[in-house]
């Protein structure tokens, strides 16, 4: 067996140890001896996964240029590992109808989504791949608000992933993340013509309906994406929420899930409705802002950091050449933990 | 019926005019008349003018195939005339 092969599956062992034993018991541990040694774990996976974090460093300099100095940007990569780490607890913390992980998030701008939710026309909470916002959404059903999300389950959809390898995914993220939505994931796809319509129907039953506006279009949808500024650069991103907001008469509210420097507490952002009057374009380009200035502040708390191939596809840092399409992307699956290329 | 629904899309959701005039027996979503969100638009359209409530489980491709499929669909909502 080669170095490289043996390497890999001894990468992939200790991951499906850390999920399926490592983190539950973390996560019956005070939180505050579970998330350090989360760091920890985060903190070797920086140094024994040079490629990665070499992708990242990388990734970081072409999305931020000078921005950030050498020692910052190894801190944020080191961070990008310790969040991903962190992912893990955060979801076995939602268990018991998810009260061991409500015990560490406040929401701030609870007020607005209940102001939005008083309108009847349900809120549509605009988010991206960003800290554990799949967790932050599911947290928000167990504190009372029906919610449902817009997204895919990736490693539904990864090539080259076994069936194996789906059932782990599903049975360690999947599972206890739905367990607290209202609904199943509306999981947009090509040729499922019935994503908005389904989305419509919760928001016209007042419920919450939360999407991560920061995904590379499907080929199928380029034609319908818009460029808007991002980064310092300009992303490809698709409107779809404008356009639902506009159809629906629902509001958009942004939500950002932000992890604090002890790493065990976190904070839920909601903000007021973002106006979504005048042109799809102009008004989505207010909601993409928002996502870049979260971005900006928080680099480390961006999955997408990590994929040098849907970076591109977003068209924020150059193509690389016989990389990896869109359809191979990796965000989704819960972060630092997919299959390596 | 046919007329209402097919000059709607026609004017609304066709973005290549080389698909029109648009046949009632076109298939919406091959020629990519239909997505996702064009669909949701469709829907709230015949909501408000046939006074109809689409559910969930209506959410079919095979309802919204084309404009014949549309009608179908439409009708079979349609209270039996008894008589």
């Amino acid at each position: 067996m080669g170095k490289g092969r043996l390497a890999r599956l001894v990468r992939i062992a200790e991951r499906v140890a850390y999920w399926t034993v490592t983190a539950p018991v973390l996560a019956f541990l005070p939180a505050a001896l579970g998330y350090r040694v989360a760091c920890w774990r985060g903190d070797w996976l920086f140094r024994t996964e040079p490629a990665k974090r070499t992708d990242l460093a990388s990734n970081l300099r072409l999305l931020l240029g000078d921005e950030l100095s050498g020692e910052a940007a190894q801190a944020t990569v080191r961070d990008w590992f310790r969040l991903a780490s962190c992912e893990a607890l955060d979801v076995r913390r939602l268990r018991s109808k998810g009260k061991p992980l409500q015990r560490l998030v406040q929401i701030r701008g609870r007020e607005h989504l209940e102001a939005a939710l008083a309108g009847g026309k349900g809120a549509l909470l605009c988010s991206a791949h960003f800290g554990s916002f799949d967790s932050g959404f599911s947290m928000l059903g167990a504190s009372g608000f029906k919610v449902t999300t817009i997204g895919r389950w990736q490693h539904k959809y990864t090539v080259g992933l076994s069936g194996a390898e789906r059932r782990f995914w599903n049975l360690v993220y999947t599972r206890p993340l739905e367990r607290l939505r209202y609904r199943p994931n509306i999981e947009p796809w090509a040729g499922r013509v019935e994503v908005a319509a389904k989305a419509a129907a919760a928001l016209r039953a007042n419920e919450v309906v939360t999407i991560s506006i920061d995904v590379p279009p499907l080929a199928g949808d380029r034609a319908r994406a818009v460029e808007v500024p991002f980064l310092g650069g300009r992303a490809t991103l698709l409107p779809g929420v404008v356009t639902l907001a506009k159809l629906t008469g629902a509001p958009v509210l942004m939500c950002f899930l932000y992890r604090s420097a002890d790493y065990r507490h976190q904070v839920l952002q909601i903000s007021e409705p973002v106006p979504v009057d005048g042109e799809a374009a102009t008004a989505f380009g207010r909601c993409a802002a928002e996502v870049s200035a979260a971005v900006r502040s928080n680099p480390a708390h961006w999955q997408y950091l990590a994929s040098t191939a849907d970076l591109a596809d977003l068209g924020l840092i150059p193509q690389v050449r016989d990389g990896p399409a869109a359809a191979t992307s990796k965000i989704g699956t819960a972060p630092g933990l997919q299959p390596q290329s | 019926m046919e007329t209402i629904i097919n000059d709607y899309i026609s004017r609304e959701l066709v973005q290549d005019a080389a698909l029109l005039p648009l046949s009632d027996d076109t298939s919406l979503l091959d020629s990519g008349i239909l997505d996702s969100l064009s669909l949701l638009q469709l829907v709230v359209f015949l909501e408000e003018r046939f006074g109809i409530t689409v559910g969930d489980t209506d959410l079919l491709p095979q309802n919204f195939a084309s404009v014949q499929t549309i009608c179908a669909y439409l009708r079979s909502r349609q209270p039996v005339a008894h008589g």
